[in-house]
């Protein structure tokens, strides 16, 4: 559901990360934030409790340039990850363009991930979107770790839809980016 | 061309927006209005010599109402239509337009909170007409090259990280 504001020749992109607590996604933002370009982006806003859990959301703007005369946006939030958070998660997935489901590749996190995607899929509906107008990219996080599933059965376990997939380690950087990308280009290509 | 159902502005709508803000920043006397999405981006704003990071406070101020929304839930309340914090020296006021828009009010404690409230009501009327109209109106296109444009800037943008 962009934002586009063809008087001020603007448009707004809305794109969340979501996944389980402590697989990735506040790194995500915070790496974005570190190495991209200051002038392409506003201030990385936290709401996170004390030992820096997310709380409600990460939320960092980014700015892609005049792009045929129209500003362009993206707009980067993260959800809490943490079950009991539901409710949170809810509101910021509210008018959203593109989901990065990001899946923690340890093998002990299996549940979690399994229970987020499942969950993610239930809020999605439960909002009456047009989920074929949705971008929709999975990121398999920590790929740097020992201990990990095979992206084959991540893929069988978390993909449903066939999505695109991505390897990253969200610490070092590797991905990042190119999920980025992956999910900007979709949901661009899903208003155009 | 197919779209998901979104907020699309036109020139005109626009102006009516800011039209109203200007006289509402007036008769209210208050230092910084802001038209935003229920999402949280910003759609329109009006202020002299007050600008708050516009991005920022469009985000936390629509998560708070989308939150505050929500207690109403619990409480077995139907809705809550506004939103107000009272600072020191500044008042933040935040009420629902339509069920895509939000109009936020800045103003400080020389500015009455009932003054406030009657003239954004007001405004909100109008302002109501104008949004919900939007569906009526033709909206423009997006420009036909504009996918292959933005995948060029985004290379760009990403290339050197």
């Amino acid at each position: 559901m962009p934002l586009i504001n063809f008087a001020a020749r603007e448009i707004n992109y809305k794109i969340v990360y979501y996944g389980c607590g402590l697989c990735g996604k506040t790194t995500n933002l915070q790496y974005i934030h570190r190495k991209i370009n200051p002038d392409a982006r506003g201030k990385l806003v936290s709401i996170a409790t004390e030992e820096e859990r997310t709380l409600y959301f990460d939320f960092l703007p980014l700015t892609l340039g005049t792009v045929k005369g129209m500003q362009t946006r993206f707009h980067l939030y993260t959800v809490p990850g943490q079950s009991y958070y539901n409710a949170s998660r809810k509101l910021v997935l509210q008018g959203v363009d593109g989901v990065i489901f990001v899946a923690d590749s340890q093998i002990t996190r299996l549940d979690e991930n399994v229970e987020s995607y499942l969950n993610l899929w239930d809020n999605l509906l439960s909002q009456g979107d047009d989920l074929s107008k949705l971008g929709f990219v999975i990121q398999m996080n920590k790929r740097d770790l020992s201990d990990i599933f095979s992206v084959e059965d991540l893929n069988e376990l978390l993909n449903h839809t066939d999505s695109p997939v991505l390897e990253s380690s969200a610490v070092t950087g590797q991905g990042v980016f190119e999920t980025l990308k992956v999910v900007c280009k979709q949901v661009i290509a899903k208003t155009a | 061309m197919t779209r998901r159902k979104g907020l699309v502005i036109n020139d005109r709508q626009l102006d009516r927006c800011d039209d109203l803000l200007r006289k509402l920043k007036e008769v209210s006397g208050s230092s910084f209005l802001a038209l935003i999405s229920t999402s949280g981006q910003p759609i329109t704003t009006a202020s002299d010599d007050y600008h708050p990071e516009t991005l920022s406070l469009a985000s936390l101020a629509a998560s708070s109402f989308a939150a505050t929304q929500q207690l109403a839930r619990i409480l077995d309340e139907n809705e809550f239509t506004l939103l107000f914090h009272e600072g020191n020296a500044l008042n933040l006021h935040v009420s629902q337009v339509t069920d895509q828009v939000l109009l936020i009010v800045t103003f400080g404690r020389e500015t009455q909170v009932g003054k406030v409230r009657l003239y954004t009501q007001r405004a909100i009327e109008v302002l109501r007409q104008i949004f919900e109209g939007l569906e009526d109106d033709a909206t423009p296109e997006m420009d036909a090259g504009f996918e292959a444009a933005a995948g060029t800037a985004m290379d760009d943008l990403f290339k050197d990280v």
